[in-house]
């Protein structure tokens, strides 16, 4: 029986969010779905998917791309090869997926963000999404890493729970092993690894104001930026400085208030995925890049976030 | 630390006359004079203190034994540039111009995007009778405040009957800012290029729009043949004698800061002056310090393209405040990166920072 | 220790509008000016420093047309030992084919190696599947997203991988093995123009990639498309509550505000 086989992503005990887009595209395939997830007390979608395959596994070794070879096998072995296997788009997603479709010889198609069914096609990004090629895997199992964001919406509920299975894991392999997990150091905040920046301008008027910024930075749980007036004033500190005279930033989220969007402010910020621009100014040249704008009073606009974040 | 040879710094006398005339001593850790002195003894020098230079030239000109300090500087800077170890903005300006052949990095295709703002069509040099080429350079084909200033020329030109043309997307950066980062390599490169263009298209002038570009083109590319003139000396006469009109009135306390590259460094004084004094209404003032020892506004020498480790109160912040208690409510310039390094504390104080050419093109 | 890093001359898009030419057969780069890969800037600066510590000595690597020697000279600029071309015209999109032409070269020319490191992804396909294929064929242990390397043994290395969320794994891995190296391990040097007309003296060698063995493509391209338009700025309007309320909205969908 032809079946989708979803490597799951767990980490430190959680069920990632983001196998909800492997989930997606698995009912879009079509084909039995199989869930692939290591033993603990993972909160599994049961109702999601078709069946729950549970391999006896440590995570960290179920994270291990070299241990995911071994633990495929198994499975392969048990159940016969999928038609496509499924795995996240991440760090570890990615390093499992690769790896494994050089073991088995697989063909690998990464970042998967559409799937035209009737083409049987799927659609994956160049150039930073300036384009889209569509792929055509030849032979099976097709290897895809599904992006996160992409296919959510289309993992269905089944009338029942999924079936319960499970395989034995393989040992583990002693060529690659984990040592322990290293939490960033947060002594020094770098604006380029967060993945949300408030970042505030001129349009702050004076100093008194920051304050409060730093208040709705915390409620919505960013790092605070700036352009180079607010850190040309020592409103904030030059580490914090967005810019081609500051630092270069991409985060997911860039919420800028009461920036104009002078040149070279721009050049530094224009990559982040989704930029929100706030400020009085209809004209200002920031609306031209943002995704998201509201024309208004920037402190207005903190006062309610803030309220709003609280309670 | 930055290991040295001694050169020309062995006429030195330590006099001090450049870090006296230096806009950066005093204010930051940088002090030429101690720069030049360690050269001569050859020690290794803070690899932080070359970038603080921004390339005014006012210690070159003042000094009486002719050791060319801020050459020194450019030779210090060389050193950290072949070893690889410079700040990381100004990295990325020089990786950009090496691929894009501006600092910023923008996309060389769009070069010649500012033509579109014309409601006229300005021909390739090549097609011209004058062989007259308007040199954009970088900064003022992409930042949009600075793209007026092409614009505005461009009509002042035709409104003077003045024939011009373009290089377009062939036109690279001048390389005068990476010449003075240190980057001889890129700087001979981007040379060779434009060269291979003026001499391929017959340039017999070249009209810089920035007095950067300017000094680069007419001092640093050799002898090319072809003269080499700022906008606003093209201009002046024109202006003067009546051959472009101004019947506007422009009724405001104008104050002009002399651009470093424009002035001291290369002599253009009265033109935009006389520019200004043409213009009906417009009351002009004096900083100051103005001509010869007009305050660098800090936006050379790489300056514009990242921050230095100190911070202090801006030169440009200094510059305002003159401003202000001179009575002025405009502050004009004929340089993209005084407008740039100017317009934020001016703004804050209610003046406004305008181009030469803006002020003309408001009266034409 | 001697480590192989693999580097490539992609088109600098960024700025760029990208036009797909015909019925989706092509993008047209004919207008665009190419450069090193990001990550293989970081991949080779972080080869060098290895050596740097532990001896022995790096072999840059590009596949490509004749014009990737551009990046071979980058790179023995920045220390590399021997710059290697396998010269192809071909665009090879799959990552399969890749892996399988890199192995079927190296056991070929018996290409020594302790260490394979490869950049994360390449800024044009963004595959990032290379070297985790490579690895899979060669039966060499992996890891990729590695955004430090804390010790270099002879038998092991221990190196620390980027996850999500500011967290990070470490782990050990058992030499010779495939190294995926992450932007921002390392603040790569400034390779000045004197630097590269030096290493343009170091000779290059350049192998005809048709001579190593590879299979057929595994995955086909059908063709290019463009994205689904998104027209300038989502204006967010109502009353002061109502847009705060939008914007929390797309915080919570953008995963950054729960």
């Amino acid at each position: 029986m032809s079946y989708t086989l979803i490597v799951a992503e767990v980490r430190r005990g959680v069920f990632e969010e983001r196998n909800l887009d492997s989930l997606g595209l698995g009912a879009l395939l079509g084909a039995q779905s199989v869930l692939l997830v290591p033993d603990g007390a993972y909160q599994v979608p049961d109702k999601l998917v078709d069946v729950v395959l549970k391999v006896k596994a440590a995570e960290e070794a179920y994270l291990n791309p070299m241990n995911m070879g071994k633990i495929l096998e198994a499975v392969f072995a048990a159940r016969g090869k999928p038609d496509h296997v499924l795995f996240t788009q991440s760090s570890s997603g990615t390093e499992s997926a690769a790896y494994a479709a050089g073991l088995f010889g697989m063909p690998v198609i990464t970042d998967v963000s559409g799937y035209d069914r009737d083409a049987g096609v799927f659609l994956k990004s160049y150039y930073s999404d300036k384009v889209f090629g569509q792929f055509k895997a030849a032979g099976a199992p097709a290897v895809l890493t599904v992006r996160s964001g992409s296919f959510r919406e289309f993992a269905a509920e089944k009338a029942a729970a999924a079936a319960a299975e499970a395989i034995e894991g393989a040992a583990a392999v002693e060529a690659r092993t984990f040592v322990e997990y290293v939490e960033e150091e947060k002594t020094d905040i770098d604006i380029t690894k967060a993945e949300f920046l408030l970042s505030v301008g001129r349009g702050i008027g004076n100093q008194d104001e920051v304050a409060g910024y730093e208040e709705l930075a915390g409620a919505l749980k960013a790092v605070l930026s700036g352009s180079r007036p607010v850190i040309d004033k020592m409103w904030l500190p030059k580490a914090r400085q967005v810019g081609t005279s500051g630092k270069t930033v991409k985060p997911k989220v860039y919420l800028a208030m009461g920036i104009s969007g002078a040149f070279q402010h721009i050049a530094g910020m224009k990559d982040s995925d989704c930029i929100i621009a706030v400020n009085k100014d209809p004209g200002a040249p920031i609306f031209q890049y943002a995704h998201y704008g509201i024309i208004g009073d920037i402190h207005k606009v903190r006062d309610k976030l803030k309220e709003l974040a609280k309670g | 630390m930055v290991e040295q040879a001694a050169t020309r710094v062995l006429t030195c006398i330590q006099c001090g006359k450049c870090t006296g005339s230096c806009p950066e001593s005093g204010r930051t850790p940088f002090n030429v004079r101690m720069l030049v002195r360690k050269k001569q003894f050859q020690t290794a020098v803070d690899e932080a203190l070359p970038w603080y230079c921004t390339s005014c030239g006012a210690c070159t000109i003042r000094c009486p034994r002719d050791v060319k300090p801020s050459e020194v500087i450019i030779e210090l800077r060389s050193k950290l540039v072949e070893d690889g170890d410079i700040p990381v903005a100004l990295q990325k300006a020089l990786e950009n111009t090496f691929v894009q052949k501006n600092p910023w990095g923008r996309s060389r295709n769009k070069r010649a995007d500012w033509l579109e703002k014309l409601d006229f069509e300005v021909p390739h040099v090549s097609e011209t009778e004058s062989k007259r080429l308007l040199f954009v350079c970088c900064i003022q084909a992409y930042d949009p405040r600075c793209m007026v200033i092409p614009v505005n020329v461009a009509r002042l030109f035709k409104a003077g009957g003045l024939e011009f043309g373009v290089l377009g997307e062939e036109e690279a950066c001048c390389g005068n800012e990476i010449r003075r980062i240190g980057e001889a390599g890129l700087f001979e490169e981007l040379e060779e290029e434009n060269k291979a263009a003026f001499e391929e298209y017959g340039v017999k002038e070249i009209v810089a729009l920035s007095p950067h570009c300017m000094n680069a083109l007419k001092k640093e590319y050799g002898d090319t043949g072809i003269k080499v003139v700022h906008y606003t000396e093209l201009l002046a006469p024109l202006v003067e004698e009546g051959a472009i009109r101004l019947p506007g009135s422009f009724g405001k306390k104008v104050i002009y800061h002399d651009p470093c590259f424009l002035g001291k460094q290369n002599g253009v004084f009265d033109e935009p002056r006389s520019i200004l004094s043409a213009v009906p209404g417009l009351t002009l003032l004096e900083f100051s310090r103005s001509r010869e020892v007009s305050l660098c506004c800090e936006g050379g020498g790489g300056r514009m393209f990242f921050e230095v480790e100190a911070t202090y109160q801006r030169n440009a912040e200094v510059r305002v405040l003159d401003a202000v208690d001179k009575g002025a409510e405009v502050i004009a310039t004929a340089c993209p990166f005084c407008v740039m390094t100017l317009e934020d504390p001016a703004t804050e104080k209610g003046l406004a920072v305008k181009e030469l050419s803006e002020i003309l093109t408001e009266v034409l | 220790m001697n480590i192989l890093v693999f580097t490539k001359r992609v088109a600098a898009t960024q700025e760029e509008e990208l036009r797909i030419t015909g019925e989706g057969q092509a993008v047209d780069l004919s207008k665009v000016p190419f450069k090193v890969n990001d990550w293989d800037n970081y991949s080779v600066e972080e080869a060098v420093r290895i050596v740097d510590k532990a001896g022995g000595s790096v072999t840059a690597i590009s596949i490509g047309d004749a014009e990737s020697d551009e990046v071979l000279r980058r790179a023995i600029a920045m220390g590399a030992k021997d710059g290697f071309l396998v010269e192809t015209g071909e665009a090879l999109h799959d990552p399969f084919t890749r892996g399988e032409l890199i192995r079927g070269f190296i056991d070929k020319e018996k290409v020594p190696f302790d260490i394979i490191l490869t950049g994360v992804q390449s800024e044009d396909d963004q595959f990032g599947a290379v070297g985790g294929v490579l690895a899979g064929l060669m039966g060499l242990p992996y890891a990729s997203m590695v955004i430090g390397i804390d010790a270099v043994e002879t038998d092991h290395v221990v190196i620390r991988r980027e996850l999500e969320g500011g967290l990070q794994e470490k782990v050990k891995v058992a030499t010779p093995c495939v190294l995926s190296i992450q932007s921002g391990i390392n603040e790569p040097r400034y390779v000045s123009i004197m630097g590269i007309r030096k290493a343009s003296k170091v000779e290059r060698k350049v192998f005809k990639a048709d001579g190593y063995e590879k299979g057929s493509p595994k995955i086909e391209l059908v063709k290019w498309v463009y994205p689904e338009k998104k027209g300038g700025a989502t204006m967010l309007d109502g009353e002061l509550a109502d847009v705060c309320g939008q914007l929390l909205g797309i915080l919570k969908e953008k995963g950054v505000y729960q």
